[in-house]
């Protein structure tokens, strides 16, 4: 049973033991310290991209320039100094790499040791056949079924995507944004910034002029794409931002399911992660973003860990198109982030399901924007925040229906779970209707695990903290149950740890 | 009373068929029973006759007392005389049963050109209708079935009809979520209304409703369609042998 | 009570919150305060004027004591309460407070011990003369074990800008039922700023009507400063035109075992916009809190707009807080089960409306005050859905 596991591993972790917290002893190749326009060159050179890109760097490098940093989200932080970040670091091997063999094998195993399911990757080198037992992973970690799709990028650098002969077959494009500028330029430069624009926040511009890497998808119409596509992104190199882009697109008719995943060594000075993701969902298109992010979360004081600002969006832009956002955020010193909605095209359908789990010194101020503009659009937002240690967890929503927005529909569900009494959990939703037919329903609860629950499940045989992990897991089925099935037992393990600690 | 020939109704906002050629004739006096299996259209074809949103008529008619009930909105052929009892009746916060009632009698009356009840005379005959069926006077001042049970709810309607006092009544399962007291309570309440001016229209998915309310004509609805008609003993067949057989005969 | 002029107040064009300021970010007086509205002016007002709005209040046969201000000045010769000189300060930086503090001329100064039976009424009055601002300051303490019903009615005629804050004080064990409706004139711009506190043990009953003004701006602060007290804050708005009504209510829970309730039910019709702000903070420590917050809208009518920011901001774990919002047309369901019984649709329609807002009045204990707001409530009714299917 699901649970089961998230107790077993509950039993061995606590906070300062976050498991991914090793670093990886790779060459690495950085640009100059700080920012400025010849580093925006620097990094698009190093990628050969087309003139035209370099021009959109630039001209939202100097947009940034004129912008100042927000303050309005409940989180605080130490200044941080812009020029005092490494704005591009790339394993060195990693200059156009072909196949697999060219790679440096210390990376890949790194890939293995986090546990990420890469293990394509032997099977294309022939070290196991599909179905065998992996040698490379220690955590014994099988993936049932189903095979997904890995883009691995290792800091600014995407270092290697596997399935993409047989997706090319599909007529699926799944590959880096720098490979992607170099083989599908028209594509890119279409869709690119056409959701979040170089000027749409100062985080967005700073990502626009140094976007590293980041993953690219085009499905062509009326086409189901044949697999789980997934991204993983791992910040090594010390100081640098992370600055990835994602760009995805389903063309009519078509289906995608992509997962983002996310992990940082233990670093003492804090890092930076302000990734921008663009989604575009043309007439009945569906497109489903998961992200299961477990970035350092800083050490039981509050020091270092990563920021996590990230602008993500999606544009229902034809009709009939869905755009799903599931998110786990259980790391990360600071997230700021609202994966939101534009529910342009009449029928459309935003969805936004969350879990926020904070313990330690966290802060997370998340939540969504739906924004009704066609007629006949609906969304659906259901928030679990959990609150533990001394963190801070808000929820923060817009959902707004334009004057012309007939028949908006707008379920909210936002809950918040508080562990122990030094945390803090706070839901600032707004809600903006316009006109008459749009017909909104928000709830928001706040709670605790009730001593009688827990009594009962003590009563049952389990631990204090085996008590927690269960209720908490119950807390939070509804959104579990919308993350692709073959992430769901981990992200269930990782659940678990995160909330080690905060009991008793 | 009501000629219903050959109507055919789909979901406004999709292309599901639902009643498919559905052809009754009620007289006054009459009481037929219409019984089908769930997803035969039996709700579809009691919301249609009362006006209804959501539905939408792509042939056939209705004719009621001579008038097209089609053109009608749903005020207009309550003050005509039609009356649905709800199978789920909605809770209306706020509004008082009793307030509820005078305003609904009154607007009908006015409508059809009678004089209004005074509220003296209004309270004594809903009193008078409301003691036969066991409803007190709290419930009476209750919002409109706000916090009553489902038997409850079921007898608030059948108050309403009494005191509204409709030619037609189509009684919308008004059986489901019944133990055998409340049943009888609504049973008798509704055959205190049969009158030779009054059809009604009792639709059911048991018999066991018609054994106290007994019908003069059965029908089977079946795929959106009377497939068979009959006399009490119909429904007693369908209850040994179900609705399967009809089904195939339907297809 | 008589406030002594400030500094401040010399230069009247005080700045203005406008909506990059984050509790005003729908309700920006740079924009709606459209005019200067220069305060402290005299004005000889009429008596057939004074007359004429006194009989127009809708508690006018409630009965009980009243305390009239006309032009923002105690009228003591229409008055059957005298008033009280008290000094007591508000300390908290807000923008209506701040401009009450530079240009309040007079003020309610009401002190209760013991059980008040009838209703007392504090009626403030502007008569129509040059456009100017009317501010006015009152405290009312409720001693300890002491009970009353405070109504506060603000009517007026022509163009004004009318500013009220009041400081309560609820007393240990003590209990206040206060009901306020703003019927300011169709030109009138209604800025009010109510801070509570109470204590231990205490009750707060606390219901407003927004209805008048074409701008109105009204906030609400609750402090629980004392265990087991209880305070149950509701309010209507029934808007039509052009009118602006923004509320914004903040309770505070800084102590253990308190309840708190809110209810807001807006009706907006025509172009009106009406605004629901309701922040619940549960302070570390304040465990066993019960704090529930509602607010509903309901759209009249194609360009009507609702916005609501109902806040939580939760410290401690052991209570039960929640909210709920909702905005939307009046239930189809419902409208078509009365039509269905020969409700015509205009009728059926305003029995629903009715229906809405009654669920707030229905907090309301005294029966003759609840009496004579349903009356207002279907003249309204009559007023906005005559003519209308």
């Amino acid at each position: 049973m699901a649970d089961l596991d998230t107790i077993e591993l509950v039993k061995h972790i606590e906070v300062d033991k976050y498991k991914y917290g090793f670093t990886s002893d790779i060459e690495t190749d950085y640009a100059p310290k700080g920012l400025n326009e010849d580093i925006v060159r620097f990094i698009s050179a190093k990628k050969g991209e087309p003139a035209w890109m370099l021009e959109w760097r630039l001209e939202a490098y100097r947009r940034w320039q004129q912008m100042e940093e927000p303050a309005w989200a409940r989180v605080s932080y130490p200044k941080i100094d812009f020029q005092d970040i490494y704005y591009y670091a790339a394993p060195k091997s990693m200059a156009n790499p072909k196949s697999l063999d060219e790679i440096d094998p210390k990376l890949l195993e790194t890939y293995a040791k986090l546990g990420i399911p890469l293990k394509e990757q032997e099977i294309l080198a022939g070290v196991r056949k599909q179905g065998e037992k992996s040698t490379l992973d220690d955590d014994g970690n099988e993936i049932a079924g189903g095979r997904v799709a890995i883009d691995a990028v290792f800091d600014s650098v995407s270092v290697v995507t596997t399935f993409k002969a047989e997706l090319a077959k599909a007529g699926v494009i799944f590959c880096s944004i720098s490979e992607a500028l170099r083989e599908h330029p028209e594509l890119v430069k279409k869709y690119l910034g056409s959701v979040v624009p170089q000027g749409d926040n100062f985080y967005a511009a700073l990502n626009a002029a140094v976007f590293s890497d980041g993953s690219f998808v085009y499905v062509p119409p009326n086409t189901r794409c044949p697999m789980e596509l997934s991204t993983y992104f791992r910040m090594n190199a010390k100081n640098t931002g992370q600055f990835e882009r994602t760009l995805i697109i389903a063309d009519k008719g078509s289906y995608v399911s992509y997962l983002e995943g996310c992990t940082a060594p233990m670093r003492e000075e804090s890092q930076l992660h302000a990734a921008v993701v663009e989604l575009i969902a043309l007439d009945d298109a569906e497109i489903k973003y998961s992200t299961v992010q477990n970035w350092y979360p800083g050490d039981a004081e509050g020091k270092g860990g990563v920021y996590n600002f990230v602008t993500k969006r999606g544009d229902c832009r034809g009709r009939g198109a869905k755009i799903s956002w599931t998110q786990v955020e259980t790391g990360s010193a600071i997230t700021w982030k609202y994966p939101s909605c534009i529910l342009r095209g009449d029928n459309s359908r935003g969805e936004f399901y969350s879990i926020a789990i904070s313990n330690g010194r966290q802060q997370v101020d998340s939540g969504t924007k739906m924004i009704h503009l066609g007629k006949n659009t609906s969304s659906r937002i259901i928030s679990k925040g959990i609150a533990a240690g001394r963190s801070d967890n808000t929820y923060r929503g817009l959902v707004s229906a334009h004057r012309k927005a007939t028949n908006a529909r707008n379920f909210t569900q936002c809950d918040s779970l508080l562990i122990g009494d030094k945390c803090g959990a706070h839901t600032v939703p707004y809600i903006e209707a316009k006109t008459l037919s749009a017909q909104f329903e928000h709830e928001a609860t706040t709670s605790k695990i009730s001593d009688d629950q827990m009594f009962y499940c003590m009563s049952r045989g389990l631990s204090q903290e085996e008590a927690v992990a269960l209720i908490v897991n119950g807390f939070v089925r509804d959104v579990l149950q919308q993350l692709p099935m073959e992430f769901m037992a981990e992200t269930q393990k990782l659940i678990g740890i995160s909330l080690e600690g905060s009991v008793g | 009373m009501l000629e219903i020939k050959n109507l055919h109704v789909k979901l406004a906002d999709e292309d599901r068929v639902i009643l498919n050629g559905l052809t009754l004739s009620v007289k006054a006096g009459e009481v037929h029973a219409i019984m089908g299996p769930n997803g035969s259209g039996k709700s579809t074809l009691s919301y249609v006759l009362s006006g209804r949103e959501g539905y939408e008529v792509t042939e056939g008619s209705v004719i009621y007392k001579g008038e097209d009930l089609l053109a009608m909105t749903p005020s207009e052929r309550a003050a005509k005389g039609v009356f649905l009892a709800f199978q789920y009746p909605i809770e209306i916060p706020g509004v008082a049963t009793m307030q509820f009632l005078k305003v609904a009698l009154n607007s009908q009356k006015k409508a059809r050109g009678e004089k209004e009840l005074s509220t003296p005379d209004f309270m004594r005959l809903v009193k008078e209708r409301a003691s036969k069926l066991n409803i007190g006077p709290d419930m009476l001042k209750r919002p409109v079935n706000v916090g009553f049970s489902g038997g409850e709810k079921k007898r608030a309607e059948i108050l309403q009809m009494a005191v509204l006092e409709p030619s037609l009544c189509v009684l919308d399962e008004t059986d489901s979520g019944l133990d055998i007291d409340a049943l009888r309570v609504v049973a008798d309440g509704v055959n205190g209304l049969r009158s030779p001016d009054r059809a009604m229209i009792v639709i059911t998915h048991y018999q066991r409703l018609l054994d106290y309310i007994v019908p003069d004509h059965v029908h089977v609805l079946s795929r959106g369609r009377i497939v068979k008609s009959g006399g009490k003993s119909l429904a007693l067949e369908l209850e040994a042998k179900g609705y399967a057989q009809f089904e195939s005969e339907a297809a | 009570m008589v406030v002594q002029k400030t500094a401040a107040e010399m230069n009247y064009g005080l700045s203005l919150p406008h909506r990059k300021m984050e509790d005003w970010r729908w309700t920006d007086l740079r924009q709606l305060v459209d005019k200067p509205y220069p305060p402290r002016q005299t004005v000889v007002a009429a008596a057939k004027d004074v007359e004429r709005l006194l009989r127009s209040s809708p508690f006018a046969k409630v009965g009980g004591a009243r305390m009239v201000f006309v032009n923002g000045r105690y009228a003591a010769e229409l008055s059957q309460l005298k008033n009280d000189t008290v000094t007591s300060t508000i300390n908290v930086d807000e923008p209506v407070i701040t401009m009450n503090a530079a240009f309040a001329t007079d003020g309610a100064c009401l002190k209760i011990s013991g059980t008040v039976d009838t209703p007392i009424e504090l009626l403030f009055i502007t008569t129509n003369a040059a456009a100017r601002t009317i501010a006015t300051r009152n405290v009312v303490e409720i001693e300890q074990g002491a009970a009353a019903t405070l109504i506060e009615t603000h009517l007026g005629e022509g163009s004004y800008l009318s500013n009220s804050v009041t400081q309560i004080r609820v007393g240990e064990g003590a209990r206040l039922d206060r009901i306020k409706v703003e019927l300011e004139a169709a030109d009138a711009i209604h800025l009010s700023h109510v801070h509570t506190t109470l204590g231990k043990n205490s009750v707060f009953n606390d219901f407003t009507l927004t209805s008048g003004a074409k701008t109105n701006r009204q906030n609400g602060t609750v402090e629980f400063k004392g265990q087991g007290s209880e305070a149950k804050v509701s309010g209507a708005f029934m808007l039509g035109g052009r009118q602006h009504a923004d509320t914004r209510l903040v309770i505070d829970h800084q102590v253990p075992h308190c309840t708190s309730r809110e209810l807001f039910k807006c009706v907006m019709d025509d172009n009106a916009r009406g605004i629901f702000q309701g922040k619940v903070i549960v302070q570390r420590g304040a465990q066993k809190t019960d704090g529930k917050q509602s607010s509903h809208a309901l759209l009249l009518s194609e360009t009507a707009e609702f916005d609501a920011k109902p806040e939580l901001e939760i410290f401690a774990d052991d209570v039960v807080c929640g909210h709920g919002a909702t905005s939307g047309d009046l239930n189809h369901d419902h409208l078509f089960y009365l039509m269905s019984r020969g409700i015509p649709p205009a009728e059926a329609k305003s029995l629903l409306i009715a229906a809405f807002v009654g669920e707030a009045f229905d907090l309301i204990a005294h029966e003759g005050i609840k009496e004579a707001l349903v009356k207002f409530s279907n003249k309204w009714l009559s007023q906005h859905r005559s003519g209308r299917a």
